[in-house]
Order: C-alpha cells, then sequence, then structure tokens
C-alpha cells in the first residue's frame, strides 16, 4: 500500500475493511435496524425502542419529513400510511444510489459495452418497475406492485393471502414469470439475466456496491457454506408458500393458518429484514456486495440451478490464463475463477451471476461469457463443407 | 521415490503437480528461496498498482500443498553432488533426492552502467517479490523515475510508477518499442497510447551513466544521445538470463550453456536431473538450441519435466508460438511467427481509422497463414493456431476472421470497416 494522498488512503481504507469502512458499516447497519424495526417511535417503551426512537428521530425524521411531502404528493386523503412514506423514501434513496453508482459504471467501463448495456438494464428497471410504477400504481388506488421482483425473491407474491388484493392480472403475471419466464430465461442466457440484468438487489450491488466487490470470500470453506446456505433458504422459501396454500385451502380456524401466519413473519423478520436488507446492504464495506445474494437469495438459488442446465457459461482460453488471480479477486459471488482458468476449462458455477466483471479484468482476455453449448460453433454451408472450412 | 525441484516458480510447480497426478506415492519437496508459497510473477505489476495483495497473487489455497502432499522449503542451493544424489542449502542442510528437477529460473540482466558502485538506492528491477517491496518502498519519495527497457517489463513498471503520480521516461534502445515483437505500425500504435496516458518515452537512445546524491540516492541518468534525465528512480528492464550462476560452482555441475543444457526430454547431463522452464537451454531432436522466457512455455516444459521425472517419457515439443498481454490498454494477441522473419515478408495489415486497432496477417512462400498480431481487440489463439497448422490461405482466413474473435458481448468489432494494405513486415508499403 503506497498510496500518498489523503484521498487516496481514504479511499484504500473504505475499501479494504479499514477504520472508514467499519464507520460506514455500523452506519448502514443502524439504518436498516431504524428502517425494518423503528415504526413506533411515538412511545418508546422499552430500552431498545429508546435507542431505535432516538436513531429515527436523529436520522431519519428531517430526511422524512421532507420526502413524505413530496413523496405521497402531500395528500394525506390518497390514503399513504405513515409506513408508506418511509418505504417510498428508502426507494427514493436506493434509487438514487443506483444512479450515482451507475453514472460511475457508465465511465468507469466506457469501452466495455457489456457493462453498459447491463448497467443501463439495471437502471432503467430500478427507475420504472421497481420505483416510479409502484408509486404511480399507488397514486391511482391499485395495489403497489413491483413488476421486476418475482417469486421467491418476493415471497408474498404467490401467497394465497395477498392475490384478493393484487387481483387475478397480477397474480397471473407472478404465476407467469415466477415458474414459467424465470427458468425459461435461465436455460437460454443463464442466471445473470435475472441477477445482472433486472434484479435491484443486485443492481444496487452492481452499482453503489462496485467499489467492494472485491472483499467476496473466496476459497473452499465460503463455497460449502454458500450451497448449504443458499438451498436452506429455497427449501424454507418452498415450503412456506406451501403452507400458505395449505392454510388458504383448508377451513378457517385450523392449525395450519396459525403457522401460516408465524412463519410469514418470521420469514419476513428473519430473511426480507434481516438476511436482505440489514446482512445483504450493511455488510457492504466489510465482506462484499453480494452476501444476500450469494448465501441467502432464494431467486438466485433457483436461477443457479436452472443455470447449471441451461446454455451459458464461461469459456476458457486454453494455455493462456498467467494465473494472475485478478479474476478471482474481482469476482463478486467468491468463485475462484483462475482455478478454472488456470487449469483449461470452461465452467459454470450456479452461484455466477454473470456480471462479466472476471472478463473485463482479466489482462490477457482469457474469459469469455458465452450463451452456447459447442466450442467454436460452425456454420454449415455448402460453401464450408466444399472447402473444409466447417472442420 | 524422493523427487526434489528446485524453484516454485511456475514451472518448478507445474513439474510437482504433474509428477504428482502420475504418481501418487511419489514423495515431492520443492524448494525456493524467493517465497514460502507459489506466486504468480506475472501478477507483479496488479499489487504494484494496489489492485492485488501479496496474498492475492498465491495461485493455489494453502491447504493444496498438504493436500497435494508437497513438501515446501525454504533455502537457496550452494551445492549439489549428483553422486551422492544430495543438494546442500544455504542453511546447511542436506537433502538426498532420486529425482532432481532445476527449475531456478531467470533473472534480471543488468546495464553496464557508469557510476552504479556509488549507488546505494533507487536503481531497481521488477522481476522478484524483493523487487516489488523495493519499488513500493521507494515511490513514496519519487517524483520523476527514467526506466530502460523496450519489452513488456519496461511499460509494466512504467505504467505502474505512472499510475502512482511519478513522471516516467521509458527509454528505449531501439528505434521503436518491442521490436522483436512487434512491426513499425504496431510499436507507433503502443508508443502513441503511452504518449497519451502520460509516460515519456524516448526511442533510439541508451542510458550509460547514473549519478548519486550524498545520500547514494539515484539523482541522475544520462544517455549515450546527451541527454540528463533527473530520477529519483531508475529501472533497469532490459530482459532475463538463466539464474545458473549457483550451478557453476557445485561439486557435479550438469552441462551449462547460456542455460541448464537439456536434451528434448528435458533431461541434463546428469543422470536423473531434469531441467525446466527459464533456466534451461532446450536443444531439440532437430538440433535447434533455445531459451523460452515466457510464463505458457515455462508451465510446458514443468508439465513434461514433471511426467519425465516420475517415470514418463514425454518429448517436449515446442508448440506453434502465441502470446498475448494488455500495453497499457490495448489488448494484444499474437500467434505463430512474426520474429526472425526476414522483413520482406508480405504481410496483410489491417487497420482501423483513427483507433488503435490492428491485425496483421503473415504470409508464408505459398500465400500460406504462417502468423498473426492483432492489437486493440481479443483472438481466440487456438483458432488461428489451427488455421495456421492448417496452413490456410491467407485470404481465406482474411475472408474468415470474424470466426476467430473473442470480443465482449455487444462488441462486435467491424472487420469489414477497415483500412487493409499489403506491407512487408519490416520497412514502407509496396501495394495496396
Amino acid at each position: 500500500m503506497i498510496r500518498q494522498t489523503i484521498g487516496g488512503r481514504l479511499a484504500h481504507d473504505i475499501r479494504n475493511r479499514g477504520l472508514t469502512a467499519w464507520l460506514l458499516f455500523g452506519l448502514l447497519s443502524g439504518f436498516y435496524v431504524v428502517l425494518y424495526f423503528g415504526v413506533d417511535y411515538g412511545h418508546p417503551q422499552t430500552g431498545v425502542e429508546r435507542a431505535q426512537a432516538w436513531l429515527y428521530g436523529t436520522f431519519t425524521v428531517h430526511l422524512d419529513a421532507f420526502g413524505a411531502q413530496w413523496l405521497s404528493f402531500g395528500s394525506a386523503e390518497s390514503g399513504l400510511s405513515y409506513a408508506g412514506n418511509r418505504w417510498t423514501l428508502y426507494a427514493l434513496l436506493y434509487t438514487l444510489a443506483m444512479l450515482v453508482g451507475g453514472a460511475w459504471m457508465f465511465h468507469r467501463y466506457r469501452h466495455n459495452p457489456y457493462q453498459m448495456v447491463r448497467t443501463f438494464s439495471v437502471l432503467f428497471l430500478q427507475v420504472s418497475f421497481a420505483f416510479s410504477v409502484p408509486i404511480l400504481l399507488k397514486f391511482f388506488g391499485h395495489p403497489e406492485y413491483y413488476f421486476s421482483y418475482l417469486w421467491p425473491l418476493k415471497i408474498e407474491y404467490l401467497d394465497p393471502a395477498h392475490f384478493e388484493y393484487f387481483g387475478e392480472i397480477l397474480v397471473l403475471y407472478a404465476f407467469f414469470a415466477s415458474l414459467v419466464l424465470t427458468p425459461l430465461l435461465g436455460l437460454l442466457w443463464g442466471k445473470r439475466w435475472y441477477c445482472s440484468w433486472v434484479c435491484g438487489c443486485g443492481g444496487l450491488a452492481n452499482t453503489a456496491g462496485e467499489p467492494w466487490r472485491h472483499l467476496s470470500q473466496k476459497g473452499s470453506t465460503a463455497w460449502r457454506f454458500e450451497k448449504f446456505a443458499v438451498h436452506g433458504v429455497l427449501l424454507i422459501a418452498v415450503a412456506s408458500t406451501a403452507l400458505w396454500f395449505a392454510s388458504a385451502l383448508l377451513p378457517e380456524g385450523s392449525a395450519v393458518g396459525g403457522w401460516a401466519e408465524g412463519t410469514r413473519r418470521w420469514y419476513g423478520l428473519v430473511v426480507v429484514a434481516g438476511l436482505s436488507g440489514a446482512v445483504g446492504t450493511g455488510l457492504y464495506p466489510i465482506g462484499g456486495t453480494r452476501i444476500w445474494c450469494r448465501y441467502f437469495c432464494p431467486m438466485a438459488a433457483i436461477l443457479g440451478l436452472v443455470q447449471k442446465a441451461g446454455r451459458f457459461r464461461i469459456r476458457v482460453k486454453r494455455n493462456m490464463c498467467i494465473s494472475c488471480g485478478l479474476c478471482s479477486k474481482y469476482c463478486e459471488m467468491g468463485i475462484d475463477v483462475r482455478a478454472y482458468a488456470q487449469a483449461n476449462r470452461d465452467f459454470v458455477r450456479a452461484s455466477c451471476v454473470g456480471c462479466g466483471l472476471c472478463a473485463e479484468v482479466c489482462p490477457r482476455g482469457v474469459l469469455r461469457l458465452e450463451n452456447v453449448r459447442r466450442r467454436d460453433p460452425q456454420e454449415l454451408t455448402l460453401d464450408s463443407l466444399a472447402d473444409g472450412s466447417w472442420r | 521415490m524422493h523427487l526434489l525441484i528446485i524453484g516454485n516458480g511456475v514451472a518448478g510447480v507445474t513439474a510437482a503437480m504433474t509428477a504428482r497426478k502420475r504418481d501418487v506415492s511419489l514423495e515431492i519437496t520443492l524448494v525456493s528461496d524467493e517465497s514460502d508459497y507459489f506466486f504468480s510473477r506475472t501478477a507483479l505489476m496488479y499489487a504494484f498498482l494496489d489492485r492485488l495483495s501479496r496474498r492475492d497473487l498465491e495461485p493455489y489455497e494453502r491447504k493444496v500443498w498438504d493436500r497435494q502432499g508437497i513438501r515446501r522449503v525454504r533455502g537457496r542451493v550452494v551445492d549439489l553432488d549428483a553422486e551422492g544424489r544430495t543438494v546442500t542449502l544455504d542453511g546447511g542442510a542436506t537433502l538426498a533426492w532420486d529425482r532432481l528437477i532445476l527449475a531456478t529460473g531467470a533473472g534480471p540482466r543488468m546495464l553496464p552502467l557508469e557510476g552504479l558502485d556509488e549507488i546505494r538506492e533507487g536503481v531497481v528491477h521488477f522481476v522478484t517479490l524483493a523487487d516489488l517491496d523495493r519499488c513500493e518502498a521507494l515511490t513514496p519519495s519519487t517524483q520523476r523515475a527514467v526506466v530502460v527497457g523496450g519489452g513488456l517489463i519496461g511499460i509494466e513498471l512504467a505504467e505502474c510508477l505512472h499510475h502512482h503520480g511519478v513522471a516516467v521516461t521509458l527509454v528505449l534502445r531501439d528505434d521503436r518499442y518491442w521490436p522483436t515483437a512487434l512491426p513499425a505500425e504496431e510499436s507507433a500504435m503502443v508508443v502513441a497510447r503511452m504518449r497519451e496516458h502520460g509516460i515519456e518515452v524516448i526511442a533510439g537512445d541508451t542510458a550509460f551513466a547514473v549519478a548519486a546524491d550524498e545520500a547514494g540516492r539515484v539523482r541522475e541518468v544520462r544517455t549515450h544521445g546527451g541527454r540528463v534525465l533527473p530520477c529519483e528512480m531508475l529501472g533497469v528492464c532490459i530482459g532475463v538470463e538463466p539464474r545458473i550462476e549457483a550451478l557453476r560452482t557445485v561439486r557435479t555441475a550438469p552441462a551449462l550453456g547460456r542455460g541448464v543444457l537439456v536434451d528434448d526430454h528435458l533431461r541434463t547431463s546428469l543422470p536423473d536431473v531434469y531441467a525446466c522452464g527459464d533456466c534451461a537451454e532446450v536443444e531439440s531432436a532437430e538440433g535447434e538450441r533455445f531459451i523460452e522466457t515466457i510464463w505458457y512455455s515455462a508451465r510446458a516444459q514443468g508439465e513434461v519435466a514433471g511426467e519425465n521425472a516420475a517415470g514418463g517419457t514425454r518429448a517436449y515439443r515446442r508448440p506453434i508460438f502465441y502470446n498475448s498481454a494488455m500495453l497499457i490498454d490495448i489488448p494484444y494477441t499474437t500467434v505463430g511467427r512474426s520474429a526472425d522473419l526476414p522483413p520482406e515478408t508480405p504481410t496483410l495489415l489491417r487497420r482501423a481509422p483513427g483507433r488503435p486497432l490492428s491485425q496483421r496477417l503473415l504470409e508464408g512462400p505459398g500465400g500460406e497463414l504462417i502468423g498473426f498480431i492483432g492489437l486493440g481487440s481479443d483472438w481466440d489463439h487456438e483458432l488461428l493456431e489451427r488455421w495456421i497448422r492448417e496452413q490456410r490461405p491467407v485470404a481465406w482466413v482474411r475472408d474468415h476472421l470474424h470466426r476467430a474473435r473473442y470480443d465482449v458481448e455487444f462488441r462486435n468489432v467491424r472487420l469489414d470497416r477497415m483500412d487493409e494494405v499489403r506491407v512487408p513486415l519490416h520497412g514502407g508499403e509496396v501495394s495496396t
């Protein structure tokens, strides 16, 4: 480490688990605690509630007052709850963070069209389907619906308890997008169509989170944990959904109804608030950007399984790798890309979100993201058969 | 049976891994005087750029060595006894072996410089981990640096220093950059890019003297061309040569030329002693003698030496040459022959107007493809290799070149929109 300027030292510090990185971690985690748990700050009872009230009062009330005015369009009559404002404000901050990070991405990777197109796609979908459209829907009295989020990432979209609220068109969309579109596009293009092109979680990681992507845990121990954890959450998500369907089909008052309610609460608290929010984003400066996506996201787990059977793979040029390790270092999913590259093995890893940064940082052009099953596909024409060039 | 390998660079480590694959019962020891763990020497510049940590340079997780049963020993070889089958290290330890592989690598070549005796600090190479430490330690106190050398390491060191805010002057002995690999047109593109980037380039000049300040730190460099270049750091990157000094004084030395002489099975003149990688001077069955000092050859030779030391009988065949690099931000790929060809060798040069993007197809006597040099985009070297092997006519390759593209998705370099000229490899244009 030989950076000399103060700015350079700070940049190094915050990107490499220095003091500033830990401070940022504290700040982000505090923000998420307040966001998810600081609801009733009017009448703090316990010490925790008082701490939340203090945090909430100090950091968010002013912002919220400001946000509430123009995000709720200033109308109490439109039926917006206080919590609604809070989430709209969160969405605004989230989208702004992505836009700032996205601008940096456009500058940084202006020579790489894959990065440009991909970044444009996540930004566009965030601004439209994950931000403006839900607000407009709500404003015109429709259910607030995020078309870019699908079951099981947005697990309540296939929860029968909400079907009446969403209406049949949105429910049909949820079934179609989750159960038909997701696996189909996954087979064609791999997991990346969603994780790197559409999803807002990945979108934040690949824009505002970009400076910390190299912090992901490499090594086989993390890989083992990942396989266990991500498929565990998937099982829980599928089982919960099954339970909710069971409780909807069974007559009211059965024990299943109580269990369903319990799973809803716990899934929301542990998986959604805890793992996807506080852990997933709060840990950016310490553990890297895709902690949620890699270890816990049930949608990523499904897409990963589909990806293993699909056409997407990372192609490796034979004997061209110099084992420098930039690909492994900058893999946000902690894949030891170098291990495959130096062994001359094309590969598909379930966790790979196809961000394409390994190929971008490779100084020898070894890696290439591809959607084909065969190497060197040849077009068979009469000419190529005649001159032997099909070989 | 004990296989002792001297050197834990890519040749030595590949030899160890290959031998292990062939024989699980073999006892294997790797000796290094440089590092505890194998690291990627080609990645030194990324550590200097602060993009990789020292640990990131290690291509294998550390537990791999125990799992593969490869023992690692630190030490420098001071003696070799081929009859008693032992090697003595500088610490006094003696290691017995049944098979020995010499993979001592190559060290930096030094420029003869007047006044070098007075220099205590500031003259660096960029080949070893120790060089990296030195460069990093010196950089904060360096405003201006001179790098001598017109090859890959020279441009890497210049780029790293420039990245850290040092004003860098690159001094090239020849009239252009990297003349053994790049024809004049391609060289000019790279030099133009270096200059745009902010690196000063002086061609056709050499440093002959250095001067030190009171503290013994480099103060200025003088060139034959009469230039006086003030600087606090001088990087000498004029190539490497086999590290065989220690072998010259041992009890039983293998036959040495410029490197350790080996036959096409990578056997030295001593029984059961092999050599591979940068330190080996190979004499092929056809009588050709060569030292290859690139990563890929070291790995390929390591495979052969490892296999043969474990009982195999593989011959090393020099593959169709290929190499690649990132020259500042211009990707470079070469396949087949381009060095040592007569200057009048016909070539088809394709250039994108106003951009550092080109392909050059080198033509053999029968009009067939014998070599390829690409700048500015990525290429599938395997397909180009196949076309060279199959002696495809240059005209055919030109029409099918798109099949060898290796561009990132959404970038399709428009190969139909390039200016084409037929020119000799070196020298003016002949026809368009």
